[in-house]
């Protein structure tokens, strides 16, 4: 067994635990050009969700990130097929402020029931979250204290530690999820978590990186790291193992898994969130 | 439910990663702690060093242990660093050495027939299994190259990374009946019961690509991948242990 805990034997035996049921911050959905994914489609991805006790999953359709023309609509009539169980990040591409603009008129008929935030993708649009073109949709979450999932990785010009760290500075009740954690800047992500009480740490792809999660328990503590997996990417049973696997304890393990996530998602959706 | 790991390493890199693992007691505390049974590792000195220091370290190593099989490397032997294929499967034999694996873009070489056809040709006649890591030291392109010249060559992918790299694999499964694939980093959402469902479970194989990643996320992953019982255990252990048993050092 992969570790000595009440609830590593329950998850190992079972593949979930009644006791500790997941919030999965970090999705997407459907096809992408450069993987093939053998379960990308909603109900492929609730059964997976299924399998493994994942509660809730929180994410932006791959047609949302890359395709101007589709934007929101496929994580929209997604989370509308499985309302109990989804719920979406508004994407924002700045490439296109004409289409930013009618997503933010959109937001409050979508808010909560598909809705609960915004998700940027700095990198791969290739525009800095400091820049000014983000500017009205980084307004609206910190007005309203919305989640905001963005990508960050170690080092990047558009979505590093140090871009990071300007735009926390500038809007400080936004609830800042950090996606993949800055990857690879594992000092300077504990850093702004410790700097930022409105920064999580969101582990999707700090998975795969042996000593991350210790790492982030020891210098910014578990109350601040939020499960995630990339779904349809990543199977949510291989992040498991490695919570159980890691040199933490089932309380961290908790904090991680649900209590977190239950604590950012109970004001806004109660009714899929329970206590 | 038992597992044999195919890709893990120890001893302290050049670079210092996150969580070294220095020596093989370090090893050994983190595969107890998983419940993992028994590993095929190599030291990363074999790498980072050089072959020959790397081989010897790792041979001292085990040498105690029963549950640990080595797997060393090897380079072209035009300026006859090695000893002939023979005497050097005898060498591994000695030293419970089940395998090699090849760095040749990390130590500067070609792995083809020209390079190192006799050790290749050795390979396959004694179906000594090659271990390789499109993560470390080999690219696919090499992969591919070295597998055309090499069609019937005991040959294990490793480390074929987390952006689900099956449009790599796939055609080298189908086109090789000794290729296999291991588990580290192929993290993808019901990969492992897709490559069961289209080419079987003997082709795969666990590997944690610990140190650098954790022995127990692929472990659970397979534990409760959608695939019948028979099929987790030849992933787990058995199909490792029969390339073993195939080998003829």
């Amino acid at each position: 067994m992969i570790g000595n805990s009440d609830l590593a034997r329950t998850f190992w035996e079972h593949g979930k635990a009644a006791d500790c049921p997941i919030y999965d911050m970090h999705g997407h959905m459907g096809p992408y050009h450069s993987i093939y994914f053998p379960r990308a489609e909603p109900a492929d991805m609730v059964r997976t969700m299924d399998e493994a006790g994942v509660r809730l999953l929180i994410f932006s359709h791959h047609s949302a990130l890359n395709s101007p023309n589709l934007a929101n609509q496929p994580s929209i009539a997604a989370v509308r097929a499985f309302p109990d169980r989804l719920r979406a990040y508004c994407m924002v591409n700045p490439n296109y402020p004409e289409q930013m603009a009618r997503d933010l008129d959109a937001f409050d008929s979508l808010f909560p029931d598909v809705y609960v935030g915004f998700k940027f993708l700095s990198d791969y649009h290739q525009i800095p979250l400091t820049d000014e073109a983000y500017r009205p949709a980084w307004e609206v979450a910190d007005r309203r204290g919305l989640l905001v999932l963005a990508h960050t990785w170690g080092g990047s010009q558009y979505d590093g530690e140090a871009v990071v760290r300007k735009v926390a500075e500038r809007y400080p009740n936004v609830k800042f999820l950090l996606g993949h954690s800055c990857h690879g800047a594992w000092d300077a992500a504990i850093a702004l978590a410790n700097d930022f009480p409105n920064i999580y740490l969101e582990l999707t792809a700090i998975f795969d990186d042996r000593g991350g999660i210790e790492t982030f328990v020891r210098g910014a503590g578990s109350d601040r790291m939020l499960f995630g997996t990339d779904l349809p990417w990543f199977d949510p049973h291989q992040a498991i193992g490695v919570l159980l696997n890691a040199g933490i304890t089932d309380e961290d393990r908790h904090n991680i898994c649900h209590r977190n996530a239950e604590r950012l998602l109970r004001p806004i959706v109660p009714g899929v969130v329970g206590d | 439910m038992r597992f044999f790991d195919c890709n893990a390493f120890f001893g302290l890199p050049a670079k210092r990663p996150l969580a070294p693992v220095a020596d093989v007691a370090a090893l050994l505390a983190e595969m107890d702690r998983a419940g993992l049974e028994r590993a095929l590792v190599w030291h990363i000195a074999q790498h980072d060093v050089a072959p020959q220091t790397g081989n010897a370290m790792l041979a001292e190593a085990i040498a105690p242990y029963s549950r640990l099989y080595g797997c060393w490397t090897v380079l072209p032997n035009q300026a006859h660093e090695f000893p002939p294929p023979s005497l050097l499967f005898k060498q591994m034999r000695e030293a419970r050495v089940v395998g090699l694996r090849i760095f040749p873009s990390s130590h500067r070489y070609l792995a083809n027939a020209v390079s190192m056809g006799e050790l290749f040709e050795a390979m396959v006649a004694a179906r000594v299994p090659l271990f390789v890591s499109v993560h470390r030291g080999m690219a696919w392109r090499d992969v591919y190259d070295l597998l055309a010249e090499f069609p019937e060559l005991t040959c294990v992918i490793c480390d074929h990374g987390v952006w689900g790299e099956d449009r790599m694999f796939r055609p080298l499964l189908e086109r090789y009946p000794n290729v296999h694939v291991d588990t580290a980093q192929y993290l993808l959402d019901g990969g492992i019961e897709a490559l069961v469902s289209d080419y079987g479970a003997s082709r795969v194989l666990f590997g944690s690509g610990f140190p650098e990643s954790y022995f127990g996320g692929m472990m659970m992953a397979i534990k409760h991948a959608r695939i019948p019982q028979e099929a987790k255990e030849m992933i787990a252990f058995r199909n490792l242990e029969r390339i073993i048993e195939e080998a003829r050092l």
